[in-house]
């Protein structure tokens, strides 16, 4: 797709995209959002077009967009897609099941936007970030731990999501191997694969504390020593989105695996996966 | 019973073609961008002189572009289940069967499913797909529920109530196992949705397999009506009762397939709108088939207006919809029956 003039009204049907565009300096040409758009706060405020699963054509229609953005495979439906298009609207879909993949699409939106100089910067911005860490991290072994996605039942990130390649760019690996993007896991199977840390994704991480509180009576769960030595990294639900913060969450989640490879001097350099987990622990007591 | 005239039965379809057309002219008014009572008036006006190139282009986008084509889907998809439901109930001698009684709709959702796993990019495989799946489950639900060469009514429910919950089990299995992103989509389906439209090589297949299914069912009214006193009293009466049974369920099913495999298994139209009309115009098959053919049409119409419009922008299932307003509406006619 070629758009010789930069969009003028915008329309984003997925949250991540929103974000996108804010992080593109472009949220003044943005004219409508989905019902979930929640990041910046000010996307709140845009016109709603409905969920991003089932949004409300007309209203599109009515918002007179030059350009819809929509995020297809993972989020919005093909037969979205395709109606807009019917109905003559220019249509920009991204698809990212790696990290790499989305600092690409944001590339891409950037330069749709009429934002291309923008677009580079931030990307590499962000790349520079993520080299920075795979520095710090160099030489660490990977934490493995279990995603968890939903705790009842239990839901975690498969081997093709973004999410999982997020998990490796902050040292960790998960112990879910599967080509499901979203699994069911039985308890057992994460009893036996024993890992290091669970990490939950969530805006509140009272909610977090309150369920663990919950689990750690419960049979299975008990069982987990990364319950029952409270070794849990909870990291912003940034990391859920396929947008540039993806990169903070990456890197926040890295500090609560790796904390020892955040220090200012590397005299610390003798200490071992053991005092990794005392401080870890430490930092999650504060929280 | 009153004598039923064919003047009766013109005069019950037109009254009930106004009020449909009443709903359609509401549909088309109400959404979630607001379009004045003027504005819609002149346009169908200027449409109706043949001037429709003088419209302004976003409200020929709305009006014609999206609404219409959504209110056509549901007229079709409303006759098309309310029909075969009363065709169901008659066979089955059953008022508690619905077009979906038989598993024909889980068969479709199987066919979409499968679409969507295993080729979903290439076009229109889903309703393709999804009738191809009500086919099957209609020809394997027709060896089951024959005895003695013929279709028998207990057992043709047993074995479609069977053969649809091994299918829903069949998609739950699917939908856990490879639960991926193109099934995103998939709850709206097994609820009903009319957002997506007829496309428009479908139409005319759809159009012509409606009038086919209606006309079928409504060629054996006069059968069916002595049916209602029993098998064998029709017999006698010089009904071919083995004819009149496969013409039924041949037509209902296909009726119901066309329906699913554009819009999801829509539920309650199907129970409700026969009993209603049942009520309005009484029980002769002559009358309750195109009755009940308007009345759905009717009936979905409405409930999709209300979904487009009543959490707008966002929009619900019609599924859903016609559940919440379908329930209340049977318990009230139930009641009113037994007093």
């Amino acid at each position: 797709m070629s758009v010789q003039v930069p969009p003028r009204r915008i329309v984003s049907l997925a949250p991540a995209l929103t974000e996108m565009l804010y992080a593109l300096g472009v949220e003044e040409r943005l004219v409508g959002v989905t019902d979930y758009c929640d990041y910046p706060p000010e996307a709140l405020k845009k016109p709603k077009i409905g969920g991003a699963v089932n949004p409300n054509l007309e209203q599109i229609v009515a918002l007179q967009p030059d350009l819809v953005l929509a995020q297809a495979l993972t989020l919005n439906r093909r037969e979205t897609v395709d109606a807009l298009e019917r109905l003559g609207l220019a249509v920009y879909a991204t698809s990212s099941q790696t990290v790499e993949g989305v600092l690409e699409s944001t590339r891409h939106v950037g330069e749709v936007t009429g934002s291309g100089e923008r677009g580079e910067q931030l990307v590499t911005q962000l790349r520079e970030r993520l080299s920075q860490l795979k520095q710090r991290l160099a030489g660490r072994a990977q934490r493995r731990v279990l995603f968890v996605v939903w705790h009842e039942p239990l839901i975690s990130a498969g081997r093709n999501t973004f999410l999982t390649d997020a998990l490796r760019l902050a040292g960790a690996e998960s112990v879910v191997e599967t080509s499901q993007d979203w699994p069911r896991l039985s308890l057992e199977e994460v009893v036996r694969q024993q890992p290091e840390f669970l990490v939950f994704a969530s805006a509140h991480a009272e909610g977090v504390e309150r369920t663990l509180a919950e689990l750690k009576d419960r049979p299975g769960w008990r069982d987990l020593k990364a319950v029952r030595q409270h070794r849990v990294a909870i990291v912003s639900d940034a990391i859920n989105r396929p947008a540039p913060r993806l990169v903070d969450a990456i890197e926040q989640l890295a500090r609560q695996l790796h904390p020892t490879a955040f220090e200012e001097k590397s005299a610390t350099q003798n200490s071992s996966a053991m005092a990794d987990e005392i401080r870890s622990v430490a930092t999650r007591t504060q929280l | 019973m009153k004598r039923l005239t064919f003047r009766r039965v013109l005069w019950t379809c037109a009254v009930l073609v106004v009020v449909l057309l009443g709903a359609v002219v509401l549909a088309l008014k109400l959404g979630a961008v607001p379009i004045s009572v003027t504005d819609l008036v002149l346009s169908l006006g200027r449409v109706a002189i043949g001037r429709s190139a003088e419209l302004p282009s976003q409200f020929q986008v709305i009006v014609f572009g999206l609404r219409l084509p959504r209110i056509i889907l549901a007229i079709f998809v409303g006759a098309a289940l309310s029909v075969a439901g009363a065709g169901f109930q008659a066979l089955l001698r059953n008022p508690l069967a619905d077009p979906y009684v038989l598993g024909v709709s889980s068969g479709a959702a199987l066919g979409a499913i499968l679409s969507l796993i295993l080729a979903p990019e290439i076009p229109l495989v889903t309703p393709a797909a999804a009738f191809a799946g009500a086919a099957l489950t209609i020809t394997a639900v027709y060896f089951l529920g024959r005895r003695e060469g013929q279709l028998d009514g207990s057992t043709l429910l047993l074995g479609g109530i069977i053969t649809a919950s091994f299918l829903s089990a069949v998609i739950m299995f699917l939908m856990t196992t490879l639960a991926g992103r193109d099934l995103r989509g998939m709850a709206f389906w097994l609820m009903g949705d009319l957002s997506t439209p007829l496309p428009e090589e479908l139409r005319w297949v759809f159009g012509v397999g409606l009038a086919v299914g209606i006309s079928a069912i409504y060629s054996t009214a006069a059968d069916l009506n002595l049916l209602l006193g029993g098998e064998n009293e029709a017999i006698h009466l010089g009904v071919d009762v083995r004819r009149v049974k496969l013409v039924v369920y041949l037509a209902a099913s296909v009726l119901t397939g066309l329906a699913v495999s554009v819009s999801g298994a829509i539920g309650y139209v199907g129970l409700l709108v026969p009993h209603a009309m049942r009520w309005l115009v009484g029980s002769d098959y002559r009358v309750l088939i195109p009755a009940s053919a308007l009345g759905g049409a009717i009936a979905v119409v409405l409930a999709d207006t209300l979904a487009r419009t009543i959490a707008a922008p966002t929009e619900l299932p019609v599924g859903a919809m016609t559940a919440l307003a379908g329930a209340p509406v049977f318990i009230y006619l139930l009641r009113r029956r037994m007093r």
